[in-house]
Formats: structure tokens, sequence, C-alpha cells
């Protein structure tokens, strides 16, 4: 079956050093993160390959396995795309349910503050094997390219929302279409509250007058 | 083929072999076994890691990764690892059980267990191990002591494995698991004439070239051979008590991890 054992063995070793590597440039971080790890944390992957990675806490840092644990404090399933994008900050992967978690929620809302307060200090990193003045030269020069990039994405994905809505007209502009919503939600509300009128006129008219709608049916009949 | 299967077959039969045992593909009295093999081990201790590292060509580093996930082994443990070697595994469980658990590296030649502890101890590891020279077929332990034993690359070493894996499982505690990690039969034919090819020729000759022993990397290819398959080593670990008794292949069936309970 594939991946055997070898591989998955190979893949986890790979992310132990690098988990652990990034960990010893964020002291205070990989503290919190051991803190958080007070019983093994197990990622189930369903798509595109079903896979199991765990982490675990031990004297020298943080473990990963590539078997299911044993008595998991906690467990986090759904496809690669849905982890992807929780560690990109989108928290809408667990609201909209394409992350499922079973296990103890403390440890679960531990273990995200831990990750979300990660932020190893690359430059001090790169310091070690370079220098510090070329490290620095270098980290300002990523973080530049880093922050224009950000920018330019951004300016792009506004710059081209803007074509589609105002150049082209091929799409409603969002205050158009955030006004049509606001119509239409008053409108449901509307016809809402007359259905419920509707609905209750039968019981709230008195019982004299109950029977005259069926008289001239009864007449009818009679005829 | 015809030499592996003499040994084999002189055992079933219950011939007057009986009181021989195979040392590669050579037949040798039972009682000049573990010499024989003391010997081949005290010529390679100092450059055990080297050849392990160069022979497999790091994988078995990926092996023995396997084993410890699968050992389930964790804070406050007791974990024998027999035939230990110099310390790959008892390392790992040193760092798994923590300063409340305890580890104990057993291996019955002395040189390996010198080179294990010396390697050890350059690491930092202290206080959750012990080091025992110990025969695997006669563990010096009260029963029911272990939550995990592990031999990796040594059963095979062994002259009545039957008996020492009695032996592991009366030193288990009830629940505890047993981790056979050994060299098996590759489940691809192809695989298996490449391994053999690669065997018979490059293990010896790197054996030579690196350790200055032709002769000890040959009886290691042979010694092989002779290990009993995965099927046939998980039913002797049943009849020596274990229960969910498994195997998993790895590297195509190079090396098999074989997995049991005791009751």
């Amino acid at each position: 079956m594939f991946p055997g054992p070898t591989l998955l063995s190979a893949a986890s070793a790979i992310v132990e050093t690098a988990l652990n590597q990034a960990l010893e440039f964020d002291p205070a971080g990989r503290k919190a993160l051991l803190a958080a790890l007070t019983a093994p944390v197990q990622f189930d992957l369903t798509a595109p390959v079903a896979l199991t990675f765990t982490l675990t806490q031990s004297a020298k840092g943080v473990l990963v396995g590539s078997q299911p644990a044993t008595q998991p404090g906690l467990v986090i399933s759904g496809p690669a795309m849905a982890f992807y994008a929780m560690a990109s900050g989108d928290t809408g992967a667990i609201k909209g349910g394409r992350l499922s978690i079973s296990g103890d929620t403390a440890l679960a809302h531990q273990f995200q503050r831990a990750i979300e307060r990660l932020s190893p200090d690359w430059e001090a990193a790169m310091a070690r094997h370079l220098g510090d003045v070329p490290a620095h030269f270098l980290a300002k020069r990523l973080r530049d390219g880093a922050k224009w990039s950000r920018d330019a994405r951004h300016s792009m994905a506004s710059n081209l929302e803007e074509y589609l809505h105002e150049e082209t007209g091929a799409l409603p502009g969002r205050r158009e279409l955030e006004a049509s919503f606001q119509d239409i939600d008053a409108l449901n509300l509307r016809v809402e509250r007359l259905a419920a009128r509707v609905e209750f006129l039968p019981q709230s008219r008195p019982a004299s007058h109950s029977s005259h709608p069926s008289e001239p049916s009864e007449k009818q009949e009679n005829s | 083929m015809s030499d592996q299967q003499t040994p084999a077959s002189a055992a079933a039969t219950g011939s007057p072999q009986d009181d021989v045992t195979h040392f590669g593909f050579r037949d040798v009295p039972k009682s000049q076994k573990a010499s024989q093999v003391a010997e081949v081990f005290h010529s390679v201790a100092d450059k055990y890691d080297l050849m392990n590292d160069l022979m497999s060509m790091g994988v078995h580093r990926l092996w023995k990764r396997f084993t410890i996930e699968l050992s389930g082994v964790r804070s406050g443990h007791q974990v024998l690892d027999i035939a230990g070697g110099t310390g790959d595994l008892a390392m790992k469980f040193s760092d798994l059980v923590g300063p409340s658990g305890k580890v104990v590296l057993a291996d019955i030649n002395a040189s390996m267990l010198k080179v294990g502890r010396s390697r050890l101890a350059d690491s930092g590891y202290a206080g959750n191990i012990e080091y025992v020279q110990a025969d695997a077929e006669h563990l010096p332990f009260p029963d029911n002591s272990f939550n995990a034993v592990s031999i990796a690359f040594g059963l095979r070493n062994v002259t009545d494995k039957d008996q020492a894996l009695k032996d592991m499982a009366r030193v288990l505690k009830p629940g505890g698991k047993l981790m056979v990690l050994e060299f098996s039969k590759p489940t691809n034919p192809l695989l298996s004439k490449a391994y053999d090819t690669y065997s018979f020729t490059a293990l010896p000759f790197m054996g030579k070239l690196i350790a200055g022993d032709s002769e000890s990397y040959k009886y290691l290819a042979e010694s092989i051979r002779m290990h009993p398959d995965q099927d046939t080593l998980k039913a002797m670990m049943e009849t020596a008590g274990f229960a969910n008794c498994k195997y998993h292949n790895m590297t195509g069936g190079v090396v098999a991890l074989h997995v049991g309970i005791k009751p």
C-alpha cells in the first residue's frame, strides 16, 4: 500500500526536523507549543491520500509520528486543502465544517493559540550562517519582497474587481448587490409577517361570525 | 538454494542433527553458534554504525523510526531493548520514557555493549538507561517487568529463537508489546534478485573495504537468508504466547517489523 511505512517514516522525519529547527528560533513559541501538547494531537488527512500524522511532546522537542496515537487528546480530520487553509490563518475551515475536530476542546483552543503565536526569527537563523549584517540585508529584502507581493496581489484583485464591475458591467457591484440583498431580506421579512397574519386570521375571528362564510355554500348545495 | 534448506530440513525431520544449528549457510553445533556470532560482532563493533549507514544507505534509521512509532512507549514506561547494540533504539526510547521511566539496553556481546554505552554517554543519555550483558534466551529479569520489549536485527543471531521469544513473553507485563525488527523475504521477485546480488557481492566487498572483514558481512547475508520468513516468524510468536501478532513489510519486505501483545 502506497505510501509504505518507510516513506511515511521519511516524511515524518523531515517534518519533525523542520518543525524543531523552526521552534529553535522562537523559544517563547516553542515553550507555548510544548505546554499545549499535554496529549498527542492527531491530524487525519482524508484527501487526496489518507494519511495520519501526530504531534507529541518529548524531552527533545516535538515528535512527529506517521501512525495513529494510542490515546490522542485531540483529533483534527479533513482534506489537505482545509489543513492548508487553517495553517494560512483561515478560521473558516473549521467553522465551515471542512475540518472536523474531536477530543478535548480546551486542548484544541490552547493548541490553536500556540500555533498562532509561533513566529520564528528567520533573520537570527540566517545570521548564524551568514553573519549579522548580510543576514539583516537579506532578511530586509525578503520582508520587502513579501510585502510588495502581498500589496501587488491585493491591488491586482481590486483592479480586476473594478474592471469586472465598473468597466465591463459583467458583474453587479458590491454595493448594488448589498442593496439588493437588503431589499430581498426586507421583502422576505414582510412576507413572513403577512403569512403569520393570514394564519392568525381564522383563529382570531369571533365564534359568532364563523358560520357566515359557510351559509352561501350551504345555499348553493341546497339549490 | 539447497545449502539454505539443509539445516531447516534437518531440524524439521528431527534427525540426529538436532544438536546442530545454522551459522550462515554452514551447520555448527548449537553450543558453538553463540561464540561464533560473538566473534563476528567483536570484529565489526567499532565500525557497526558506519557500516549500517553504508549498507542500508541510511534507510535503517527509517525502519527503526517506524519501530519506535509503533511501540506506543510513553512517559514512565519500562522498556527492554535486546541486542541493542550501539543504542539507536535505546536513545529514542530514553527520550520517550522520560526521567520517570527506564530503558534497559541488553546485548550478549560485550564489545557492542561497550560501544553503545560510550555512544549514549557521549550523547548525554544517562539516568534512565541501564546496560546489561544478557543472553536473549535467558533474560536476567523478573516476570512481568517491561511495558515493551524490542529486538532489532538481533533475533536471527539467536541460537534458539523459540526459547528467546518465550523468555521475551515472560518478562513482558500483560498487555505489553514485543517488536521484532528483522531482515525478511522481499515480496517482489525482481527486488529479491537484485537484493540477493547486492547482499552477496556488495556487502562482503564493503565489509572488506571499511571494516577490513569480508567474512562477517558474508555471514550477515547468509544469516538473513536462513532467517524465518514473515509468516513463519509470526507463527513462532503466536506459539510463544503472543496475541494479535502482525507484521509490517518495509522496503518491499527486505525488512519486516513483527508486533505481538502479551495477553
